[in-house]
């Protein structure tokens, strides 16, 4: 606030002018004395008395018109009007304006008067001024009591912006495991620490609340962007569910606006995304100009990745990301497809990264999507360390079942195996023995860490179907899971409903109804009681398929029955 | 079983205080303790003028603080009819912990004080369940729809959804929303852009999900001043741009080809009554495809070796999309037909089975994964149309090719009394509040709201598919999608319980299509307004 400042001590530096007190005296007395020494109420009216105390003429002017003024004031108003006027001018110009006898002329009157030689340019005016609050108001209408609150509260939020950002590098670095170079020990974020860190954002958010609504932003102010018309964000009055938008942030979405419109790619376009990016990840909008601005400026794909595997760790569950990293690889791609090494490096920077962020989030879906489609575009199907991955996290939970259908994508899709347009329940001639086998065992053995797992249940039927097995072919090791099913409460056991759900299955595969309706039976009495409605209809299939199986023996039987009677 | 008269209430009970006062919190919990066995009505109205006694501002916001309050004449009230299921952990538990089952056990160890009823409200019914909290929700529901804070900025791509989402939950809940007809329009008019679609606001790019959701949102609305909003001509052609040679949709130019994509197409298609045709311009375009060609491929191509459906072919199956794919085909053909034509249904309904979970009766995603409000439409909401698609046909229709050797599903394929637990005891926003919510210690927000909402709909209602596959023409054997959708007639009725119905009759919510996700009558008042209109068909010649 330089002109404060300046206000602020002029008036000290000289005497008050003897022409305001002399001069209007003539006209209105009593609004000399009722204007001049009243302690100004609001922030505004503080200027303009400043103002009027350093340009008496000019204040004497506006309250009585220049023709009301007395020559000798009339005379002073010119000076100092021409005055204001050259000292606006470059120095080397101003001789241009008067001549040295005018200027003379001028200083010696100026002199005479009095008249304050470094008064205030421009008469404070409502709303320009001081500008406006969140609320649209003038800041200059407030009292100086809440102004100074105002600063006050400016002084604080400053103050925690500046903690919040040294609580957010100690976290960054926690993460990155930084160990301090003064103690030697590593940085550790406190319990208490980041309790404190909550308290300080509620306060800045207050604050911001506040204090803003309506500051002018960077983008305006920068001379990079003089030559854009933002196209502000349209929206009429009762609007619904519509976003008091922070203003840095609505901001930069105008000049997105603009600049999509005119279809601008340039790298302060790519700046823009990633400034908005970073206030509002989930902007699809964004991503995709991103993604067009990218390709259009030939940037280096490796580089983006660089960048985008950042942003990925700060929004784990963010998927525009995701699909941009799609884009990317698919743009990225016939770069590197001739080049075997080229591509295995690239399929092994991609896994390195995906361990990374999937040791964060296990089951993350978009990442295990664009995991998947990895596999198949970069033709990762015999890449033996993307099993060994896989097997590593399956390890670590035996429950993940999103590493679990990566598996069976893996082992299945494979186009060696896989004939195109088989569905994922379907037989497939093309699958070999030995795979089967291998997988089956493989499931039994993370079975028996815990039989009650669902995903290698799934994932074991999922292979003996795919491989044209019999459910039967796996009934030794179902029936370990349940004991003496159907002969009394105590004796009854079952290590696992899965087997029990299986074992039926087995048994309507054996037409062995009876013992099937059985272990369905069981399921819905006592040991899967949640879905008793689907295993009533599993057992209503039993009966229904034994009717089907055989309407030429039913009719048969009854031309027999007619026939007899 | 113990009978308990209408009137009587379990007091044996916490009293739950979400939103404490920092420094009254001491007396509160001794007034409240030392007053508590003398009057079951005096209980209640002293902690409830209590609370109201404190101001907003007093509060300091403690998630989820109980205070505990045992009465001396705890032995004398009758338990609250819970089943066992409900109230323990599962049977069969292995002992092996990792990560999933950390978490598993966590949730059930959160969810089980709310549905026996220790924690949570005061008022509960004979059978340990609490009212749902209309007024509380509405109001939540409501506000979202006003204008929102800056911090919002994370859903400002998404704000149609808050449309949809705020307008569903209104309309189950019973309420009016045609009030809300002119600010759908002016709000509507800033998404939608001149090439098609609508975008989540002002310039963004047009999406499948953020039209979809407005679409929606306008036929909640309703009326031809609302319809006529969608620049019907720009949508058919945007969605050309979108129709991929594979049969399925990108969700926008340049963005990911997935099964929410098919879904939306479909919805769209059907509801504004789009020409089928293919613009040249389209990817798909052949000169034999139209906009419907290879999509019900596209769904098949998505169910996993699991069962369920994945996002795109090769993925993890997931609640979500079970439903989108299940939906898509409902529209496209007769359940009866489509659906055991396409997808491998024992293998489905073995999937969507397992998502329910029990002690907490709601439904999860994904195997291993937690139960989730949302779940209870996504996954929920299958079971109306997998039912349909498993009942019987009527005499003496066309012999068709429905799920060979598959009985008709039972009155219900899932436990209705579990998810409306769920929902009522645990997914409801106990505080000032309101709304409803993913589980216990969760916020509520809108789009739970929603979908929760579904879900208890869809488990208080039956819904009859009364229709037949029409003849395939030309002797197909496959769906040829010619007739799309037109000859499914839906009827929905209250579901009657064969016991003793668990909630108040002035719980249930309204119903809402199966697959459209909206009131049947508003599906029905946009369609006919559409196909009132074949205008634009007949100029498509000129393009």
């Amino acid at each position: 606030m330089p002109s404060k400042g300046k206000a602020a001590t002029k008036p000290k530096a000289t005497e008050t002018p003897a022409t305001t007190t002399s001069n209007p005296t003539t006209t209105n007395t009593t609004s000399q004395t009722a204007s001049q020494p009243s302690e100004p109420t609001t922030v505004l009216e503080r200027s303009q008395q400043r103002f009027e105390k350093t340009r008496p003429f000019e204040a004497a002017r506006r309250q009585q018109g220049l023709s009301r003024l007395s020559k000798e004031d009339q005379k002073g108003w010119i000076c100092d009007q021409l005055l204001h006027l050259t000292n606006r001018l470059p120095a080397a110009s101003r001789s241009c304006l008067l001549g040295p006898k005018a200027s003379k002329e001028i200083w010696w009157t100026v002199n005479g008067t009095n008249s304050i030689v470094r008064g205030l340019k421009h008469k404070p005016e409502p709303y320009t001024t001081w500008g406006t609050d969140r609320n649209g108001h003038d800041v200059g209408s407030y009292t100086i009591e809440r102004f100074d609150e105002r600063f006050r509260q400016r002084i604080a939020l400053t103050a925690l912006q500046v903690s919040s950002r040294v609580f957010r590098e100690n976290v960054e670095r926690e993460k990155r495991g930084f160990v301090d170079a003064r103690s030697g020990r590593e940085i550790i974020v406190t319990e208490r620490e980041i309790d404190e860190e909550k308290v300080r954002r509620s306060k800045m958010a207050a604050l911001k609340k506040d204090l803003y609504g309506a500051i002018t932003g960077k983008l305006a102010e920068s001379v990079e962007w003089e030559d854009v018309v933002p196209i502000p964000h349209e929206e009429p009055e009762g609007a619904l569910a519509a976003i008091t938008y922070p203003a840095e942030y609505a901001e930069a979405m105008s000049y997105l606006r603009a600049v999509m419109t005119t279809k601008e790619y340039s790298p302060r376009c790519l700046r823009l995304t990633e400034h908005i990016i970073a206030m509002n990840p989930a902007h699809y909008t964004v991503w995709l100009y991103r993604a067009a601005n990218i390709f259009a400026l030939g940037i280096s794909i490796p580089d983006e990745i660089e960048w985008l595997n950042e942003v990925a760790l700060a929004n784990l569950k963010n998927y525009q990301i995701w699909h941009h990293r799609h884009l990317l690889v698919e743009h990225y791609y016939p770069t590197i497809s001739s080049d075997p090494d080229a591509l295995a490096q690239f399929a092994k920077q991609e896994r390195d990264f995906l361990i990374a962020i999937l040791s964060e989030d296990t089951k993350n879906y978009h990442v295990w999507s664009y995991r998947s489609w990895l596999v198949g575009k970069l033709g990762m199907w015999e890449d033996e360390e993307e099993l060994k991955s896989i097997e590593k996290m399956i390890d670590e939970d035996v429950r993940n079942n999103s590493a679990w259908s990566h598996r069976f994508v893996l082992v299945f899709s494979n186009p060696k195996y896989a004939t195109p347009g088989k569905a994922a329940t379907e037989k497939d001639e093309k699958v070999p023995q030995e795979l089967v086998d291998r997988e089956v065992k493989y499931a039994q053995n993370k079975v028996y860490l815990a039989p009650q797992n669902q995903s290698p249940w799934n994932y074991m039927r999922g292979v003996l179907v795919k491989g044209g097995q019999p459910l039967a072919s796996v009934q030794g090791f179902v029936e370990e899971f349940v004991n003496k099913l159907g002969e009394g409460e105590e004796e009854e056991e079952v290590k696992s409903t899965h087997a029990l759900d299986l074992l039926a299955e087995i048994y309507a595969e054996k037409k062995e109804n009876e013992k099937a309706d059985l272990c369905l039976r069981r399921l819905a009495e006592k040991w899967d009681k949640i879905r008793g409605g689907y295993w009533e209809w599993r057992r209503k299939c039993l009966t229904q398929s034994e009717r089907e199986k055989a309407p030429g023996e039913q009719v048969e039987k009854a031309e027999e029955g007619i026939a007899a009677a | 079983m113990v009978v308990r008269t209408k009137g009587a209430r379990c007091r044996n009970r916490a009293i739950f205080i979400r939103k404490f006062p920092k420094n009254k919190k001491e007396n509160m919990a001794a007034s409240t303790t030392s007053s508590f066995p003398t009057s079951q009505e005096g209980v209640a109205t002293s902690s409830q003028q209590n609370l109201d006694a404190i101001t907003d501002d007093d509060f300091e916001y403690v998630d989820e603080e109980f205070v505990l309050s045992h009465s001396a004449e705890q032995q004398a009230q009758p338990e609250p009819m819970i089943p066992d299921l409900f109230k323990q952990p599962s049977l069969v538990k292995d002992d092996l912990i990792t990560a999933t089952s950390q978490l598993q056990d966590q949730t059930v160890e959160h969810c089980l004080p709310f549905l026996t009823g220790e924690d949570g409200p005061l008022d509960l019914n004979d059978y340990g369940l609490p009212k749902l909290n209309r007024d509380k929700h509405i109001k939540f529901l409501k506000q979202s729809l006003g204008p929102l804070p800056g911090r919002f900025v994370a859903v400002d791509a998404s704000r149609p959804w808050y449309l949809y989402w705020c307008l569903s939950g209104l309309t189950m809940m019973g309420e009016d929303v045609s009030s809300y007809r002119d600010s759908v329009i002016e709000t509507a008019r800033t998404m939608q852009n001149e090439s098609g679609g609508f975008g989540g606001g002002h310039g963004q790019t047009s999406h499948l999900a953020t039209t979809y959701a407005v679409i929606l949102a306008i036929a909640l609305v309703g009326g031809e001043e609302a319809y006529d909003v969608i620049d019907k001509k720009a949508m058919w052609k945007w969605l050309c741009s979108l129709k991929q040679p594979d049969g399925g949709f990108q969700v926008c130019v340049g963005g990911e080809e997935d099964i929410r994509g098919a879904y939306i197409a479909a919805v769209i298609i059907t509801l504004l009554d789009l020409p089928l045709d293919l613009t040249p311009e389209s990817p798909a375009y052949d000169g034999r495809s139209n906009l419907l060609t290879g999509l019900a491929e596209y769904v098949r191509s998505c169910q996993t070796f699991e069962g369920g459906i994945s996002s795109q072919p090769n993925n993890e199956a997931h609640g979500a999309y079970a439903f989108c794919a299940l939906a898509c085909l409902a529209i496209l053909d007769n359940p009866r037909r489509i659906i055991p034509s396409y997808l491998d249904v024992p293998r489905l309904v073995s999937w969507l089975s397992y998502r329910q979970y029990a002690p907490e009766g709601g439904f999860s995603g994904r195997t291993n994964k937690l139960v989730d409000g949302c779940y209870s439409h996504w996954a929920g909401g299958c079971f109306p149309l997998i039912e349909a698609s498993l009942s019987p046909s009527g005499p003496g229709s066309e012999k068709h090719k429905t799920a060979t050797g598959l009985a008709a599903a039972p009155e219900s394929l899932y436990s209705r009394e579990g998810l409306i637990r769920y929902i009522l005891c645990c997914c409801q926003d106990q505080t000032k509040r309101g709304g409803l919510r993913d589980k216990p210690y969760k916020m509520s927000d809108p789009y739970h709201t929603n979908y929760v909402l579904s879900g208890l709909s869809s488990a208080q209602h039956q819904w009859d598919l009364d229709s037949d596959p029409l003849p395939l023409p030309n002797g197909d054997t496959t769906p040829s999608l010619a007739a799309v959708g037109a000859d499914s007639v839906w009827n929905v009725f209250p579901y009657i319980d064969e016991n003793d119905q668990i909630y108040e009759d002035s719980d249930r919510v309204r119903p809402i299509h199966p697959a459209y996700a909206i009131p049947q009558k508003n599906v029905n008042a946009i369609r006919a307004y559409f196909q009132g209109r074949s205008g634009f068909a007949s100029t498509l010649g000129e393009e």
